[in-house]
Formats: structure tokens, sequence, C-alpha cells
């Protein structure tokens, strides 16, 4: 017989161990189906619960989306200058305005001859070229014909290695059209359509402000972006172009290096020598700006991230709100299955059982009205990228959106929870449902 | 408040009916084995074998306000394996109570339960859910199925709870609806179900998990006699199998089923008698 006897060890340790491993994920697995079940049994309250973090994960998804489309806009069309281009201006692009205005009132623009400086002097590059444009583009006609909104370029036979254009038939400006200043272009497709739909454009000649201009090329195809044909476009010598339309023209210098270890030696030998050549104070700063596809690529992140900022704090309201509208209908399931939950109880439900299933349950939700959010965010995208603007889901955006609305839902969900699981067995049988 | 009202009321005159006017031993009591030693008693030693529940003093106190109510005061009976047995009381006896103790919903205040040789008075809240599991098969007046949820995953609940993997759990809720002869209606929900039918799925889920009791609360009380019988003998069946059989109930016929009654009346066994 045994003298005081202790109660025996509950439960064995391995047994306890095995069962706290199956258990936690049958619990779980229980849990999921119970919420499945409890959503689709009350169908629009359920909706009517999700609708803040739809909004929000929508929100959110789609604005990551559209600015996600935008730098891959920014990148690939405003930002692409070229393999390790940069481009000697007037002055710094992507700057804020009051800068920029008083950089436009300091600086001199660079003019040919400084164009003529650089070529002569920098000692070692792959490419140099210039170009410059007309605000204000002259008449362009062919048989009668004219089309609007072409933007007029001067370039320098360089050029043809420097942004998007390709030849597709014929050829670019060359050395001896430069040298001769000859009124020959070089035209974008959409002017093929308009002029020449059924002939063959090269050996054409088409008037531009007057003067009769030789097609000797046709470029690729680039499409449209922002809602803007890219292919709208004439280039001409930039000698022609300085003799016919503009006698002093500024220019946009670009320099091209060998390759991108290279790139910062040569963006740092053009400023000392252009430095030089303006006589530039030691402690003064540049009166010329060099602009790589990183300094753009730089100053659009900014404004994106200000655009991000104020998405994140909306954001952040539509999920509070979302997330107490959740704690609210969970702490009514609770109440409403209080019965339930003493069944439970009574069969051998532990505090963590109630409580796994409480919160599962609000996690389900949650995610689901992420997963909602996306969906809908996902397809305005599409319209969006297919009418408008560049835009595409980022799989960053997919994560956060859909990981930020599950964590609402565990945040929320833990009080009502473990309202849940504290109930008194005997008092919660006792309540009828 | 009605609570409160009742409390004065008795303070003034005595007791309402129903409850026991002793009080229950000093609360600051030690013994030198802490908190799981009964503080009256001597007798604290672990049942012998073969006995399923042994209950030694068992108090119950609620507090209702500011005076102290004894549901229970000093319930100490002994319950063999493979026994039969009915407790009966008035309303107000402390049955419901007592049943909330053996079922281990509930602690005592005062006392030792035992239950298949351990010592369930003192456990905490999630080993008490482990024995409800385990130990015990709950049988109700009012079924307590879950209403959403289908004859099969009514069974199935005990077992999820222990965490038993789901092909497995398939295989045992289906067998124990087998026993109740409810193989044919296991995918019905409750609300397709008879009273009669529903019971007896209630049954198989208290069997399911193969406890130490089958602990009965008014298992007839919702039903008409016929369904009423029908129930009974099934419980019949399962005691003769070789289940311990603990039933509740405050009509005599079916009490006279059992082997024998224990009569509680005001907190405390008043009558035990060996009918078989």
């Amino acid at each position: 017989m045994a003298v005081f006897s202790q109660a025996q060890p509950l439960i064995q340790r391995r047994a306890a161990r095995r069962r706290e491993f199956v258990g936690v994920w049958v619990t779980v697995r229980e849990a999921f189906w119970l919420a499945v079940d409890a959503l689709s049994t009350h169908k629009l309250r359920s909706f009517l619960t999700l609708l803040g973090l739809v909004i929000s994960t929508f929100t959110l998804i789609l604005v990551m989306s559209v600015v996600n489309g935008m730098n891959l806009y920014i990148a690939t069309h405003i930002a692409n200058l070229g393999a390790n281009v940069f481009i000697v201006h007037q002055f710094q692009w992507a700057q804020g305005d009051e800068e920029w205005l008083k950089a436009r009132r300091r600086n001199q623009p660079i003019r040919m001859d400084d164009y003529e400086f650089l070529k002569e002097n920098v000692h070692d590059y792959k490419m140099i070229g210039a170009d410059s444009w007309m605000h204000n583009p002259p008449d362009i006609r062919y048989n009668g014909h004219n089309i609007q909104d072409t933007s007029m370029n001067g370039v320098t036979p360089s050029m043809i290695n420097v942004g998007q254009a390709e030849v597709e038939s014929g050829r670019f400006i060359s050395e001896s059209d430069y040298v001769h200043s000859s009124l020959v272009c070089f035209i974008g497709q959409d002017l093929v359509n308009e002029f020449f739909p059924t002939v063959d454009p090269i050996g054409k000649e088409i008037t531009v402000g007057g003067q009769p201009f030789l097609v000797v090329g046709v470029a690729k195809k680039i499409g449209t972006t922002l809602g803007q044909s890219q292919d709208n476009f004439l280039q001409i010598p930039l000698t022609t172009f300085a003799k016919v339309f503009v006698a002093r023209p500024q220019l946009a210098v670009s320099v091209q290096a060998w390759n991108g270890t290279q790139m910062p030696e040569l963006e740092d030998e053009v400023r000392s020598l252009m430095r030089a050549r303006r006589h530039t104070p030691y402690k003064e700063s540049d009166t010329f700006g060099i602009n790589a596809a990183d300094t753009i690529m730089s100053a659009w992140n900014q404004l994106t991230g200000q655009i991000f900022f104020g998405t994140i704090a909306v954001v952040a309201i539509f999920m509070l709100v979302g997330g107490i509208v959740i704690m609210n209908i969970m702490l009514a399931s609770v109440t409403e299955r209080t019965h339930e939950i003493g069944i439970r109880k009574s069969l051998g439900a532990r505090r963590r059982d109630i409580l796994t299933q409480f919160v599962v349950e609000s996690v389900v939700m949650a995610a689901l009205g992420g997963l909602l959010g996306l969906i809908l965010a996902a397809s305005i995208s599409k319209i969006v990228d297919t009418l408008w603007w560049p835009s595409t889901v980022p799989t960053s955006a997919v994560v956060v959106g859909l990981g930020l609305s599950s964590i609402v839902g565990l945040f929320f969900g833990i009080y009502p929870a473990n309202k849940a699981s504290r109930l008194d067995p005997i008092e919660a049988l006792r309540t009828e449902n | 408040m009605a609570v409160g009202a009742r409390g004065r009321l008795a303070v003034r005159s005595k007791l309402p009916r129903g409850l026991c006017s002793k009080t229950p031993p000093g609360k600051d009591y030690k013994t030198p084995m802490g908190s799981q030693v009964a503080p009256t008693m001597n007798e604290t030693y672990a049942p012998a074998e073969g006995v399923m529940i042994r209950t030694d003093n068992l108090w119950k106190t609620y507090e209702m306000g500011a005076i102290q109510v004894n549901a229970l005061c000093g319930v100490s009976f002994q319950i063999n394996r493979g026994e039969y047995v009915a407790i009966m009381g008035p309303s107000g006896s402390g049955k419901s109570t007592l049943m909330n103790l053996i079922g281990c919903l509930d602690t005592p205040t005062r006392g030792q339960y035992w239950l298949n040789g351990r010592l369930v008075s003192e456990l905490s809240d999630d080993e008490l859910a482990y024995i409800r599991n385990k130990e015990i098969g709950f049988v109700f007046q009012t079924f307590n199925l879950l209403a959403r949820a289908t004859a099969l995953h009514n069974v199935e609940l005990p077992l999820i709870y222990n965490g038993t993997p789901a092909l497995d759990r398939k295989e045992k809720a289906e067998d124990a609806l087998r026993k109740v002869d409810l193989a044919d209606r296991m995918h019905h929900k409750p609300n397709e179900l008879s009273g009669g039918q529903r019971q007896r799925v209630a049954v198989a889920r208290a069997l399911v998990n193969s406890p130490s009791i089958i602990l009965a609360d008014e298992p007839t009380g919702n039903l008409d006699t016929a369904t009423g019988d029908e129930i009974m003998s099934l419980f019949d069946r399962l005691q003769q199998a070789g289940n311990t059989i603990v039933l509740v109930t405050h009509e005599h016929d079916i009490a006279a089923r059992a082997h024998r009654i224990i009569h509680v009346r005001d907190g405390k066994v008043f009558q035990d008698e060996r009918v078989k």
C-alpha cells in the first residue's frame, strides 16, 4: 500500500510531446475549416466585415503596382540613356524647382564649341555626340499632308548609339551629312504611316519649315508610353539644324564610357575639363549638369517615396479600422458561440485549442480580405496598364498585402479569442444559443 | 438583485432549501503535504485497483455576493470499474454540482476526487481538459451536438482535441457510430436526425475515446418514453460490454435500470442502495 501518494505524473512526457506536435497541426487544420465554414455561413456579414481590409489592401497593392510600373517605365524609357552614357547639359535634370530655376538663370547653355572642346580634349571615350531640339517644331509636310507634335532633333552621326532609335531601313545621319550640313532626315514610324503608308519613304523629300529634306533612313517602331507615341520624330544633322533653324543651338552632349568602371572617371574628367573651360572657381558649384541614369532614378525614387508615405498613412488608417471591425465581429461571434465553446471544452478542448480556433478564424478572415483586395487591385492594375499608365503588380506587394492583412487579423483576433478561451465550461454549456 | 436579496434573506432566517448549514473546514488550514491532502481527513491514500471513482469529503462552496453557499457538504463515495450507478436527487440537491465535479468541468472547494487512480481534484484547467477528453464521455440531456457539423464530425471532435490524425479519426468515429447503429446516418446533420438518433450520436461521441466512465446527465430528459427506453437499452449494452456508467437523473424508472442508486439530498449522500 502506498504511503502518502502523490498524483501520478499526469501526462507522460513523450506522449505529451507527440500530442503537442500532431495536436497543434490537427487543431489548426480543424480551426481553418471551421473558419471557412463560419465565413460561408455568414457571407454578407463577413464581406461587410472585410470591406476595410479589402479597401486597404487594394489601395496598397494598386499604388505599389502603379509606382512599380512607373519605375519600370522610367528605368526603361526615361533613364535609358544607353549603356554607360551620361549627358552634359546646362543643368542637372532631376532636382527641385527652385534649384532648377537658379541653375537655368546662372548657367551658360552648352554650345557647339563646348561640344567640340570636349570631343578634342577628353582623352578616352567610346563615343561622344550631341543633340539639340526645338520647342516649337516647324511645319512638316509631304504631298499636302502634314503632321502635328513631331519632335525635331539636330544630331551628330554618333547619336545612333544613344537612346532608343534603331535603323530599320536606309541609314542614319552620316559623317558626310554632318560635315556638309546636308538637307537629309531620319524619320520615325509615325511619319512613315502618315506620309508613306504604301510607298518606300527612302529617297522621298519632305518639307520641314519650307526646306526640302531627303529621307535617308527610317527608325524601328518604339511604341507608346504614357499614352504618347515615341515614334513621332524627325532627326537631321546638327550642323543643318544650326544653319537652317536655330543659329546657336543649345546642346545636350552625350558621352559614352567603355564600361561601368570607367564611367565615374570619365564623368570626373569631363567635369574638370568643363570647370577649367568655364573658369569656375574652386569653391563654386558646377555651372553645368552631368546627368546619368542613376541620378534620374534617384530623383524619381525620391518622388515615389513621398507617394508611398502618403499611401502608407492612408492604408494604416484603413487597416486599423478594418482590424477593429474584425475584432468587433469576432467578439460577437464569441458571444454567439458560447454554447459551442462549452461543448468543445466539455469534450476536452484546452484553452489554447479554443484560442487557436478563434485566432485562426480571424486570421483566415483577414487574409481573405487581403486576397480579395489583391485580386481587385490586380484586375484594376491590368485595366490601368492597358488603358493609361504602365502598372504591374510586384511580388513584394502581394507578400506585403497578404502579410499585413493577416497580421491585422492576428492582432485584432487575439483579444476575442482569449476571451473565448477563458470561458468557464459550465457557464458556457449552460448558455442557450 | 436577485442573488443579493436571496443572500440577505438567508442571513436573517435560515439558509435556503437544499443548502446545508455546516461550514467547510477553515481556509487557512495547512498540512505537511501541501494542498493535495484534504484538511479534515486522515484517509489520503490512493484508492485500490478496480476503483474507478472515489470522492473523499467533497465540498463545493459558491460565493453569492457576500455570503457563501454550500452546494456540496462533504460527499464521499466510491464507484468500481464496470459499475452502473444512478445518482438521484431532487432539483437543488447538489446533484448537478456533483456531476460537474465528477465530469471534471469544475474543481471542488475542499476534498479529494480520484478518477481511475489519478487525483484530479486539484488539477489545472488544461489538465482537466485532458481528463475530460481521455477519461470521461459526456452524454447530456440536450445532446449538445454542434448543429453545423455532421454526425461523423461531431463524433470526431474529442479525437481532434487529442490530436488523432485524420484517417485514424475517421475510422474510430465510424466504429463508434456503428456501435450505436447509426452507420447509415453518418453524414447527416443533427437537425436531420430524430431526438433518439441525436442522443445516439452523443453516446457515440462519448464512447469514441474509450473513456474510463460514461457520464450521462438526464440522458432521456428530452426524449419520449419509447426513445428513452431505446437509449437506456443502449446504456445496458454498453455496461455489459464493460463500461462504467454514471447516470444523473431524477426519474425513478430510469434510475431503476442502474445497479446501484446514490441518493443525494441537501448536498450530502442521503442513501446509497444496491438495486441489482
